[in-house]
């Protein structure tokens, strides 16, 4: 059964079963990938998915169920279990069906292009075998270059037994490189993506040049004393960072007493020089939508600035619990996951420094080009991290050498208020974070 | 669960072209998740994942489709379009799957659902009551619960036919402690191959103590100090440090292509002699053990490491053609989104002859990490990283004030030659494994031992 009439279907059984409103949240994916090894295509997916969640009102609590198999049987079981979710739920949860906003609230967005679905499987392989043919040709010390590109093409639709019907697709390409050079004893390993909506753009050569002349730019790296340095977290690290603490804005999290930022809202919570935005109408970024999981009219707006957080991001049900409007933030981490709250594409604003005038500034101290373990070293709740990380050392404003077995240690909200400079290169990668590098006046770092 | 007739027909299609072997793996799976916050169910949500994966191979190269349409239509549609991204045509072949019979180890007495969710609900909040009432300095406890009943069907070219079910449960407790503006959590989140009967089998008040132990204590905590020291790492969880350090470079996702600092050293010494090593998935109800793994074959105990000697890898089959090594029963995905490849199951250190209080009573100096966090590694470099969730200063062989903060960096090959005491106390931890083919459910575990020397990482420079 196609999804608009499996919705229909549900919403006309639903409704006989005691539900008052529900709503369909489908969304599909189509992908394509080629990986090369040694000028042998060593791997190539080809995948289709769908998958749909209902959820549902019912005696003023919200019951959800989802599937992955839309044969007309599967439509009870989704019912029945919906309605015992909805029965253990707690009756104020304040969570609604979204009765839907006028058209012209919703901004176009164009995040499909006509073309990329027309480069032929051919094109794509060739593009790879170049890229890892350029990798070995570029040093002798290349060990292996391991090379994919590949294309998505994803839709998504929401409707409601208000009438409401939303949908918006997309798609883009990716390639990756992951390079490892030897020298001796010696390994090392860099990675480089490229993401666009545009196969032209792709730059075999470029990212190619990228890994490799980062992973050979690291051999023979040495941990420095441990103490108390300035560093610059160059663009990647600065965003992995506003990545792995982004879930401290959300203001489900805060309600619920997992951010330090509750109830900091008109409050200074970082150097007077940074500001983050989030913006759900860049086209290119991937979490570019008209509306959020909820079908809620989605808009751009500071969250940080000047350092003053202005506001927290909010779905229907938080923004309720607080008397506000909804920000349009209301997000789904899978089709199949229950309503909560993420930013869109989210970026710290850049500044004037070039990064050179960052290192600069900076005299001595450390880059840092690289943090692992983000997962475990850094708590979204405390705000705290220690992690395992490497970049170069720096001396007067110059790059001397490279450093690894390093950690790097703080507090994200303490290391946000010690910016010193914001760099001009504000930078996405593949995506919906981005940041410029930032010079930080000091870090805890651990070594010899 | 498709019919035989329809599987012959799918991997005849498959291998329309020049592969040589050919795989259909069909998933069927149901799962609950709950969520109470704060006391109160904040979400709960059921559903079905249904998706077959098919995988075609030539040499060793691969191709892998996968669809949730289970027509005849789409299936040969599929499978043909997978194969024409090989080269060649194909030979004649007969296809005559044999169902097997299967080694049933992991046997499930109550089904998840079969359990009334008002029962999970109870559990739910028995843990945040005892993790509440811990301590006053407690102000959120958050539960999830999570079951999951997954039926997979594999079949292949060389007549194969398994089927296979997978029941699984796991309870999340994270309590998290307030002072002021600072917060600590501690979690703890046990779980089995089982269904409901895990809750009779274990304490669940026992976890959400801990839980709630661990946030209560770190929030008095001061910073640990950084710079390189003796490192007693506690048993159950602590295992994370050799599924970092040395179980994934152990898989032939990384040995196979030789990007692993273990690739061809069999026979070599890699670790200290106090270290010897297993992956078994073959526990009966451990959270990473299977019946048979994601290509149907089943699992084995596996001998990684004797007295310091490498003694085997975790093998797939198509790493396996690269290596001239026959697989191990390690091939395992996260759902049929994913081509299976070689992964850990329950991967543990052997028991030593010391206790843990003669381990702590000849330490000098160092730091002992109770309870670990999570932790990642890079195969090529060797390179790990994992966080110490709850750690103690050692001092003149006594544990001392708990530190915060703590991380752990080095090499895997260093790491594994300063093993230089392992207790007899093994227990084993679950968590959840992501590697190239997605996140599944793994145990890791040690017995309680000694680093003689391991980078901490801190916000302390003292010593």
């Amino acid at each position: 059964m196609d999804v608009q009439s499996f919705a229909q279907a549900l919403f006309t059984r639903g409704r006989t079963m005691g539900f008052r409103d529900m709503e369909v949240y489908a969304s599909s994916r189509n992908q394509f990938r080629v990986g090369v090894f040694k000028t042998e295509i060593d791997s190539y997916t080809l995948a289709e998915s769908r998958g749909l969640m209902f959820r549902g009102l019912i005696n003023g609590k919200m019951g959800y169920s989802f599937t992955e198999n839309f044969a007309d049987e599967g439509l009870e079981t989704l019912l029945k279990d919906a309605l015992e979710n909805a029965a253990i739920m707690d009756g104020d949860a304040g969570e609604e069906i979204f009765a839907g906003a006028a058209p012209d609230n919703y901004t176009h967005i164009d995040a499909f292009s006509e073309s990329l679905p027309e480069v032929p499987a051919g094109e794509k392989i060739a593009w790879v075998k170049a890229v890892e043919g350029q990798a070995y040709a570029l040093d002798n010390r290349v060990f292996t270059a391991q090379v994919s590109v590949g294309d998505t093409f994803g839709e998504t639709l929401i409707m409601n037994s208000h009438g409401l019907k939303l949908s918006h697709r997309d798609n883009f390409a990716a390639g990756y490189i992951s390079a490892v050079v030897k020298e001796g004893a010696d390994t090392k390993q860099s990675y480089a993506f490229v993401a666009a909506r545009d196969f032209t753009r792709f730059d075999a050569a470029k990212l190619a040049k990228e890994a490799v002349e980062e992973a050979l730019s690291l051999l023979g790296a040495e941990p420095v004393p441990s103490g108390s340095y300035p560093v610059v977290l160059r663009k990647d690290v600065a965003l992995t960072f506003l990545s792995t603490f982004a879930s401290s804005f959300s203001a489900d999290a805060a309600q619920k007493g997992m951010s330090l930022l509750k109830g900091k809202v008109n409050e200074r919570i970082m150097s007077e020089i940074v500001t983050i935005i989030d913006d759900p109408h860049l086209a290119e970024r991937p979490n570019a939508s008209p509306f959020d999981a909820e079908g809620f009219p989605t808009r751009k707006k500071a969250v940080v600035e000047g350092g003053v957080l202005t506001t927290l991001l909010h779905n229907q049900k938080t923004a309720k619990k607080e008397g506000v409007m909804s920000t349009g933030n209301a997000h789904k981490a899978a089709y199949n996951a229950p309503v909560g709250v993420a930013h869109s594409n989210f970026y710290i604003v850049p500044g004037q420094n070039c990064y050179q005038a960052l290192l600069t500034q900076m005299g001595d101290g450390l880059i840092i080009t690289s943090i692992q373990g983000t997962h475990a070293g850094a708590n979204p709740v405390s705000g705290d991290f220690s992690l395992s990380a490497y970049g170069y050392l720096v001396k007067g404003g110059q790059v001397v050498r490279p450093v690894n077995q390093i950690t790097i240690a703080g507090n994200f909200f303490t290391m946000l208020c010690d910016v010193r400079a914001v760099g001009d290169d504000l930078d996405f990668g593949v995506g919906a974070i981005g940041a410029p590098s930032l010079f930080i006046g000091s870090l805890a770092v651990a070594g010899t | 669960m498709l019919a035989k007739a329809l599987l012959e027909d799918c991997i005849t299609a498959a291998l329309s072209t020049g592969g040589d072997f050919a795989e259909v793996f069909v998933e069927d799976r149901f799962s609950n998740t709950l969520a109470l916050v704060g006391g109160k169910v904040d979400s709960s949500v059921s559903g079905r994942e249904y998706g077959i994966g098919i995988r075609i191979v030539q040499g060793t190269n691969c191709v892998y489709a996968y669809t949730n349409d289970g027509s005849r239509e789409s299936l040969l549609r599929v499978a043909k379009a997978a194969a024409e991204a090989l080269p060649g045509v194909s030979g004649t072949r007969c296809l005559n799957l044999l169902k097997g019979a299967l080694p049933q180890v992991n046997l499930i007495h109550a089904l998840p659902h079969t359990i009334d969710k008002q029962r999970k609900v109870a559990l739910m909040t028995r843990a945040y009551q005892i993790a509440k009432e811990y301590d006053p300095i407690i102000s959120q406890v958050s539960v999830r619960y999570f079951d999951e009943d997954q039926h997979v069907q594999i079949a292949n070219s060389s007549g194969l036919l398994v089927e296979d079910r997978r029941v699984r449960t796991r309870t999340s407790i994270t309590a998290i402690a307030s002072k002021g503006a600072e917060k600590q959590s501690g979690t703890y989140a046990p779980g089995a191959h089982m269904g409901f009967e895990f809750y009779d089998k274990i304490d669940i008040d026992t976890y959400a103590r801990e839980a709630a132990r661990i946030a209560s204590t770190m929030i008095h905590a001061d910073y640990a100090p950084s710079g390189r020291m003796p490192v007693i790492i506690d048993n159950e969880f602590g295992g994370v440090i050799f599924h970092e350090a040395c179980g994934h470079s152990l898989e032939a996702t990384s040995v196979a292509k030789k990007t692993s600092v273990f690739a061809d050293k069999i026979g070599e010494k890699i670790a200290s002699e106090a270290v010897s090593a297993v992956d078994d998935g073959t526990i009966p109800n451990a959270w990473g053990s299977l019946n048979v793994d994601d290509e149907g074959h089943p699992t084995r105990r596996n001998l990684l490491i004797e007295n310091g000697i490498l003694r085997g890898y975790l093998v797939d089959m198509l790493n396996g053609r690269r290596m001239q090594a026959k697989a191990t029963g390690n091939s395992r995905r996260q759902s049929y989104k994913f081509a299976p490849t070689s992964r850990m199951t329950n991967t543990f250190i052997l028991p030593g002859p010391y206790s843990k209080d003669e381990i702590i009573a000849n330490t000098e100096y160092g730091l002992f990490a109770r309870y670990m966090g999570g932790g990642s590694v890079n195969p090529a470099t060797g390179e790990f990283n994992f966080a110490v969730n709850e750690a103690y200063m050692v001092r003149n062989g006594k544990v001392m004030e708990p530190v915060r903060g703590a991380s752990l960096i080095g090499k895997g090959s260093e790491i594994l030659m300063r093993i230089d005491m392992v207790a007899n106390n093994l227990a084993c931890g679950q968590g959840m494994c992501g590697s190239l083919s997605g996140s599944v459910p793994t145990d890791v575990g040690q017995p309680t031992l000694r680093v003689s020397e391991i980078t901490v990482g801190g916000r302390k420079g003292d010593k």
